[in-house]
């Protein structure tokens, strides 16, 4: 094959000022690139889009861009594939701190108090102990305290009046029990019930046991987690055994649907309660049907307990990859993100409470307060929330724990106190390391 | 020795090489560096995001104690050994149907196959809904004749049954299409001749389709039994493995390992017993179905 | 008695085929009504309402999983037709050293089962840079055994005079394959095309350990997630509109090609 001349000259040139642009593109000064992940939650979403777009007007030497969680079966997933890809990002504002020994032994996160004026800036907004439960045990902060969400029960205000079910009985568990059945009824007549006061999923994914076993279990033993401080299984008691006995005589009495429901079934009025979390409100505020009304108690606990209840407080925070080249700028970034006026309009738009001390107090937030005394009720429980335990194996410690509460409380197979002491079992055998 | 290669090569096609070679090192790259790494982690614990450590045959001891992971064999056996028979008699009995004389053959084979060129994601999803307890179409139907509902997929008694009788739904259509070629193969002649001698229709069908049908037999047992041991989407995102663990597919746990808990190792491991399972059921299949060939 | 049954086998045929269109029906018409009447038998529903339609764009960038999916599966099956139908060329029709061990490898490979290789290819992928690229769908499907084989079968049956006598015109083999065997191969090539296509269309698994990013995920494997990831928030219209939008593409292909489509696919069950 023979080039001809003109080819050949042609392609010379090409080649030139391939050169000369690529050189020029170098020789100019480029802005600092930074890459932010927030969750994939429409409002969360939202709240990103405004305060990147602020910053990125006011900071043309810094420019941050946006990208979305991408949804999967678990964040978790996700995050790990990226650390093991390397195509994490500079900031992610969904870290979960229950996957985070994972990400500490792939020296995935930063090391944040090596920042210039970390603890002046943190311990500034955040309450000590708070700042205390997120340190890992090397004494190093991983994660910077960002919001938690404090899990409660949301009830159908009109639906349960109209049963003639006071909130106070939903209080402890033999209360909750006797509304169940009271709620269970059948209004259309063909012989199925339509109607119940609470479902628990039956859907076997780990991170689901957060939401009903976990934070039962939280109230139930007084605030207790699933590990010990030495992290050893401290889970085999009786609290355990109650939210098993408690779950398991829902189904086996029939006082909740079996299997999936067609649309939101809180939302349809075919269930009077369910456990969730402040995000909920915008989404109920949005898609509720005219004349909804909604409000929140704290989640059941045994009976004869005394106390504040305690609950699971779904924690999220805000991490520095490790593998950022710009961890500094980052960390301006994120102390923009956690700035008094945008904690206001994360909890205007998103209503899930930033771990700020005296919120409640604090004159900025009062008009918001004041607007949404809904919320205010999340601030008061915020105070008592506990978190999940620092293990590697957390994931696979719920999943054991997923299959017991799936023979035993959905498929009635197993005594809770058996089902208990498997999962015991079972959690151990993972943490042994095998 | 050498030097009858080298004549060889002298005297062979050179073109050859060069266009063998995208397969060479698509199969290096993709099969042969694969299948040894997949080798090598099954003595290892690996997480990906820490370094490997060895660790001997932990993973296998681990395997043969693992009731989980038997858990997922029997589910899949159950699933076999539902969907198969009800797979082979159900596509034979309408392959008979249409290999005879009927009018609009081209649609009713059409219809058949449809399911079979949509995304299992689409079944599965679309199935879901049908099969939903209190709220599916299935049940609503079962109510308005007077039945009880079924808890197709909320039962462990029922659950890894239903998904065998939507898997053959969506490729019954395959092994109509494979047994209609099967079927029209065989010689009219033959069929003649028997009515000579006064064989009935029904003699006719066990003696002279059936034997004759033996290789399209084989072939469709031994796809469906590959088929059913790959069996992932469906109880995926259906099931999660539930009710029960009474879904979990041996490739769903496999995929569990290795993405919700990061044991590479683990899951390398589950993936060299479903290659050996695979082989020792086909060829025990093979074994028992080919009669003209030897193994 | 033969019209007995034979009315029997009417009748069944169409229960049958009726059980399998019905269901698709279904879920159009799902896709189509309003949530709280989708649990109901009726077909058509007087409240028709697209908006589990829009609820699906608005929530998940399909169109562009549509793109994907599209470019992955057309640049796959066109390089599955290019290179398998040289290998199966070369292995049909020229001599060389190590041509029939070649063949038994390919034979061997296509009893291996593709989970035993699914995690070291996944990390093959991360070590390579490819995860969320367009290289780490297309680049391992680019060659197929089955068609290698196919190929193989079916150039074994042309006759050498063709070959001699582009030969002595001096063609190359690259001519003599792609400029004389490829137009004699119109089934073949329909069919290992059709084949590879679907498989690649429907393909969910394996984009599901490669593909994090959104915009870079397939059609089938962005449905899956809508719907398992729990972004669809039960609602059922919604879901069944993206299966609906997944389905679609195929079945249109389908009533065009019908005939290719199973033809094509029972050729390769037998040959398989």
């Amino acid at each position: 094959m023979r080039m001809n001349p003109r080819s050949t000259m042609g392609v010379l040139l090409a080649l030139a000022l391939v050169c000369v642009l690529s050189v020029s593109a170098v020789g100019a000064k480029a802005p600092v690139t930074l890459t932010f992940w927030p969750s994939s939650n429409p409002q969360e979403i939202e709240f990103a889009k405004i305060i990147v777009k602020a910053w990125n007007d006011s900071h043309p030497d810094i420019q941050v861009k946006m990208e979305p969680l991408p949804a999967s079966r678990s964040t978790e997933e996700v995050l790990l594939a990226a650390i093991a890809a390397g195509t994490t990002p500079d900031i992610c504002a969904n870290i979960y701190p229950g996957a985070i020994s994972q990400y500490i032994a792939g020296k995935g996160l930063y090391p944040h108090d090596t920042l210039p004026g970390f603890y002046d800036f943190v311990y500034a907004r955040t309450p000590k102990d708070v700042v205390d439960a997120f340190t890992y045990k090397d004494g190093h902060v991983y994660q910077i305290p960002w919001k938690g969400n404090p899990i409660m029960l949301a009830y159908n205000v009109k639906l349960l009046r109209a049963n003639g079910i006071d909130t106070k009985s939903l209080a402890t568990y033999s209360g909750f029990l006797a509304a169940a059945e009271r709620m269970v009824k059948d209004l259309d007549g063909d012989g199925r019930p339509d109607q119940w006061l609470y479902a628990p999923t039956v859907d076997v994914t780990w991170w689901q046991r957060l939401f009903d076993f976990y934070t039962l279990y939280i109230g139930a033993s007084g605030g207790k987690t699933l590990l010990s401080a030495a992290g050893k299984v401290d889970f085999e008691n009786d609290a355990a055994v109650q939210v098993f006995t408690f779950l398991q005589t829902i189904f086996k009495k029939g006082l909740c649907p079996k299997g999936a429901m067609i649309g939101d079934a809180f939302l349809n009025g075919k269930i009077a309660a369910t456990i969730t979390g402040p995000w909920s409100v915008p989404y109920y505020d949005q898609n509720a049907p005219a004349g909804f009304e909604y409000d929140f108690v704290p989640i059941p606990v045994p009976d004869g307990m005394r106390g504040p209840v305690i609950t699971f407080g779904d924690p999220k925070n805000i991490a520095i990859f490790a593998t950022s080249k710009h961890p500094l700028e980052a960390w301006e970034f994120v102390k923009f993100i956690m700035s008094r006026e945008n904690d206001l309009l994360w909890l205007e738009i998103t209503s899930q409470p930033p771990y700020r001390r005296d919120l409640a107090k604090d004159p900025m937030f009062a008009g918001y307060f004041k607007e949404n005394p809904l919320m205010a009720k999340f601030v008061e429980q915020g105070v008592y929330t506990r978190g999940v335990d620092d293990s590697k194996y957390l994931i696979e410690i719920f999943d054991a724990i997923s299959k017991q509460y799936d023979l035993c409380c959905v498929q009635g197979k197993k005594t809770p106190k058996i089902a208990v002491r498997d999962a015991a079992q079972a959690v151990r055998d993972i943490l042994a390391g095998w | 020795m050498l030097g009858r290669l080298a004549e060889q090569y002298r005297t062979s096609d050179k073109a050859g090489y060069v266009m063998v070679l995208p397969y060479i090192l698509h199969f290096l790259l993709f099969t042969a560096y694969p299948l040894v790494f997949a080798f090598v982690l099954v003595f290892n614990r690996w997480d990906i995001v820490t370094p490997m450590e060895f660790i001997g045959i932990r993973n296998i001891q681990r395997l043969l104690r693992d009731a989980t992971f038997w858990t997922a064999v029997i589910n899949t056996l159950r699933f076999l050994a539902s969907h198969i028979p009800l797979q082979i008699v159900l596509s034979l009995l309408i392959a008979v149907i249409l290999n005879g004389p009927i009018k609009l053959r081209s649609f009713f084979r059409g219809a058949f196959f449809l399911p079979f060129v949509i995304s299992g994601a689409v079944v599965t999803i679309l199935w879901q809904q049908l099969y939903s307890t209190d709220a599916g179409i299935l049940n609503l139907i079962l109510n308005r004749i007077g039945m009880q509902p079924v808890p197709w997929l909320t039962d462990p008694a029922w659950a890894i049954y239903s998904i065998a009788i939507m898997a053959t739904w969506k490729n019954m259509g395959f092994y109509i299409v494979l047994f209609l070629a099967g079927l029209q193969n065989v010689p009219h002649e033959l069929y003649e001749a028997a009515s000579i001698d006064g064989a009935n229709r029904s003699q006719q069908f066990w003696k002279i389709t059936l034997p004759l049908l033996q290789p399209v037999m084989l072939l469709v047992v031994i796809l469906s039994t590959i088929g059913g041991f790959s069996l992932f989407i469906e109880p995926f995102v259906m099931t999660g493995g539930g009710p029960a663990e009474s879904t979990l597919s041996v490739v769903l746990y496999l995929y569990k390992q290795a993405f919700q808990f990061l044991r590479m190792g683990y899951a390398a491991t589950i993936g060299f017993a479903l290659a050996i399972m695979i082989f020792v059921v086909t060829f025990i299949q093979r074994k028992l179905l080919d009669t003209d060939q030897p193994a | 008695m033969r019209t007995l049954t034979k009315a029997l086998g009417y009748i069944l045929l169409t229960v049958a085929a009726l059980t399998f269109i019905y269901p698709f029906l279904w879920m159009a018409s799902a896709s189509l009504k309003p949530e709280n009447e989708i649990g109901t038998l009726a077909l058509i529903s007087r409240n028709f309402s697209l908006r589990g339609y829009s609820a699906v764009f608005k929530q998940i960038p399909i169109g562009r999983a549509l793109f994907n999916s599209g470019l992955v599966s057309i640049t796959s099956t066109t390089s599955v037709l290019v290179f398998s139908s040289m290998v199966g060329y070369a292995l049909a029709r020229l001599r060389f050293l190590g041509r029939d061990s070649i063949f038994n490898l390919v034979l061997l490979t296509m009893m291996i089962p593709g989970q035993l290789l699914l995690i070291p290819m996944y990390i093959l992928v991360v070590r390579l840079g490819w995860t969320d690229s367009y290289r780490a769908l297309i680049i391992p499907a680019m060659i197929s055994n089955m068609g290698i084989i196919v190929f193989r079968q079916f150039f074994k049956s042309l006759p050498q005079d063709l070959v001699d006598a582009a030969r002595i015109d001096g063609c190359s083999d690259y001519r003599i394959l792609f400029q004389i065997f490829w137009p004699l191969s119109k089934p073949v090539l329909i069919t290992v095309g059709i084949i590879t296509f679907i498989g690649s269309w429907n393909e969910v698994l394996w984009p599901l350990i490669v593909i994090r990013k959104w915009n870079m995920m397939t059609m089938p494997q962005m449905v899956t997630l809508f719907h398992v990831g729990g972004l669809a928030n039960a609602q059922v219209a919604a879901e069944m509109a993206a299966a609906m939008m997944l389905a679609f593409p195929v079945i249109v292909a389908y009533l065009f090609f019908q005939r290719y489509f199973i033809e094509s696919l029972a050729l390769s069950g037998i040959k398989g």
